[in-house]
């Protein structure tokens, strides 16, 4: 996945660049709307992540003129502004995604590979981990080619450790991927835990593997090691 | 009342107690003179009489209806003169007794002494009284006309800047682009008070633009940094060699950003509906179905922690509100009565024309029912990440478009109700 990222603070572009690439995404940076409309001028991008607020231009200009260059480019916007009018208006230009700041860097290489799988393979791809494949248009679950019955939190779970394999992700970041910000009205994060004991439960079942390793007391790293 | 019916009714007060009292010593001082007079005409009577005696005139042809002369005789005697009151028959009314004013001497005339009386009439004390309360209430009428032609004079004319200037501060908005402008005008107090105001208005337009532009500016710089942070957290996490001990550390330093990041929306929020930033983007918004739209959304949150959602939604309930805070209105009312419940207890929504009304179970209040609507107010002694600032953000929500908000706890059950058209 080839990926620009549109943000003028350079330390929150370092970190993407630095989480992403540690998985398969080749990640070029642009910190102002300049050199931003000269790489797109320049270069084809899988996805771009835009941040609205530039110190030069307002990123939504930029959109346009991606949309017009390069329709098939995904864009997953990032703002700290939360209005909706904003989300609204980028989602109207085209952008495939909206994140507000602060955001988990897991739950960013979700939408983004949601977004590359969307438009690079219009959907039908297949993720593959051992035994396990998911098939991400019909939302088929094999393991050893067995079908697996999933409801769809435990689907999103599965899917969400396949995207963000041997990464750590903390509880709360799988709760919010779930079931969205307002996750911390509940006084614990014990229904996560429900969720991953039924998913390791059903692979099991089916002789798969246990990749679900538990980091006590933060969360847990989907992993073949 | 306006200041100038205030002025214009205590002068007339004022003038009344002053005619009162000027009519009092009118009346005394006129008494006076008139009995000054009257003695004085008397006495003069008298010198004739004694002059006429002298010349030799006789005592009968000086005795008349009002006079009355004795020979005392050679003897000598005391000679005195004295005035006294007296009451005598009314010369023409018969019947009626009258004051009379009445002149006694003896006097010595060429070796004899007589005894002069003279009486008089007098203007009656009751007369007097009449004239000086008839002057007073004519004056006392004819002053009060002109006080209120001169206090509609005075509110047309003299007070026109002053009216002017009050207009001029009702109508300003802080919000507005432009400094407050008042009125010339060559009363020196008027002038004054324009200039102090205006440089009130002017500071006060500098603060607000001041918070404002903070305000706005710190949450796209805040958010930046904390966005900065919890991502160097989220790649410390991937360093393969850390304690169990070390990950906990980060994952705590995690949890306070991501508080703070939320603190800082909810601050802003709070500031831009202070500001009215949302007072331009009111139109019709269907309640009902943000209503809806928001159990929705909660219906699965409310389950994973065991409360019964119950509700009761009236369709078609349409308000003049921002979306945006209407939204807001409704998640912040039914998160508060999600995250401050017991276990296996129920939250229920009411929505009609009149009213939206949530109610849930929960725990005694540590605060009263006003206390609960202001920031940080922490109801609970659980603090279950709860910012303390949803209900303060209803609140605000609520005055910005003339709702009125309540709560009441009775028997295990807390019940906010917001009512909708509340008579302003």
């Amino acid at each position: 996945m080839k990926l620009l990222i549109v943000e003028d603070e350079k330390a929150l572009s370092d970190n993407i660049r630095a989480y992403l690439s540690r998985g398969d995404v080749v990640c070029e940076t642009a910190f102002n709307f300049e050199e931003a409309q000269d790489k797109l001028l320049s270069f084809d991008y899988d996805i771009v992540l835009l941040d609205i607020m530039l110190p030069d231009g307002n990123g939504l200009n930029l959109l346009r003129l991606l949309k017009r260059l390069q329709p098939e480019t995904g864009v997953l916007i990032i703002s700290a502004k939360n209005a909706l009018d904003d989300k609204v208006e980028g989602l109207e230009l085209g952008a495939d995604d909206y994140l507000t700041k602060p955001f988990h860097l897991p739950e960013l290489n979700a939408r983004l590979n949601a977004i590359f799988r969307r438009r690079k393979f219009k959907g039908h791809k297949v993720l593959e981990f051992g035994e396990i494949t998911v098939n991400t248009d019909t939302h088929d679950v094999l393991v050893h080619d067995a079908p697996l019955v999933l409801t769809l939190k435990e689907y999103e779970l599965l899917l969400f450790f396949i995207t963000n394999k041997n990464r750590v992700l903390t509880k709360q970041a799988i709760a919010e991927h779930l079931w969205g910000d307002n996750v911390d009205l509940l006084d614990s994060f014990d229904f996560v835990y429900q969720h991953i004991k039924n998913l390791r439960k059903k692979i099991a079942a089916e002789g798969g593997e246990d990749y679900i390793k538990t980091i006590y007391g933060l969360g847990y790293k989907f992993s073949a090691d | 009342m306006s200041l100038i019916t205030k002025t214009t009714l205590f002068y007339l007060l004022v003038a009344l107690l002053v005619f009162g009292a000027g009519g009092i010593v009118t009346f005394y001082l006129v008494q006076k003179e008139v009995q000054k007079e009257t003695d004085f005409a008397l006495w003069d009577n008298l010198n004739d009489i004694t002059a006429e005696i002298e010349e030799g005139v006789p005592l009968a042809f000086l005795k008349r209806g009002k006079v009355d002369i004795t020979d005392l005789g050679p003897l000598p005697r005391d000679t005195f003169l004295t005035f006294s009151d007296t009451l005598a028959p009314h010369p023409y009314l018969q019947g009626q007794m009258e004051p009379f004013r009445k002149i006694t001497a003896v006097r010595e005339v060429g070796g004899r002494y007589y005894q002069v009386s003279i009486t008089d009439v007098f203007i009656e004390t009751d007369d007097i009284y009449d004239v000086v309360v008839d002057i007073m209430l004519r004056l006392f009428i004819i002053l009060s006309v002109a006080m209120l032609f001169f206090s509609f004079l005075i509110t047309g004319w003299l007070f026109r800047p002053f009216k002017k200037t009050l207009d001029r501060i009702r109508s300003f908005n802080l919000k507005d682009h432009k400094a407050l402008e008042l009125p010339q005008t060559s009363t020196k107090e008027f002038r004054q008070l324009n200039a102090f105001v205006a440089q009130m208005a002017y500071k006060a337009r500098r603060d607000y633009l001041a918070v404002k532009e903070f305000s706005e500016n710190a949450s796209h710089e805040m958010q930046t940094p904390l966005a900065i942070a919890r991502g160097k957290l989220e790649l410390l996490l991937e360093t393969p060699s850390l304690t169990d001990e070390q990950l906990g550390l980060v994952q705590s330093a995690q949890q306070n950003i991501n508080k703070l990041s939320k603190l800082g929306n909810s601050l802003l929020l709070l500031t831009r509906i202070d500001n009215k930033e949302f007072a331009d983007n009111r139109e019709p918004v269907d309640f009902s179905r943000i209503t809806q739209n928001c159990l929705d959304n909660f219906a699965e949150l409310a389950s994973l922690k065991g409360l019964a959602l119950k509700s009761h939604i009236e369709p078609n309930v349409k308000l003049l509100v921002d979306p945006t805070l209407a939204d807001i209105l409704v998640a912040n009312l039914v998160k508060n009565a999600i995250r401050h419940n017991i276990s296996g207890g129920w939250v229920e929504v009411n929505l009609e024309e009149e009213r939206l009304q949530v109610r849930n179970t929960g725990s005694a209040p540590r605060v009263s029912s006003e206390q609960l609507f202001e920031r940080f107010q922490k109801s609970h002694q659980n603090n279950n990440g709860s910012l303390g600032l949803g209900l303060a953000i209803v609140k605000k929500i609520t005055e910005a478009n003339n709702f009125q908000v309540s709560h009441q706890y009775s028997d295990g059950v807390h019940e906010v109700t917001i009512a909708f058209h509340v008579a302003v």
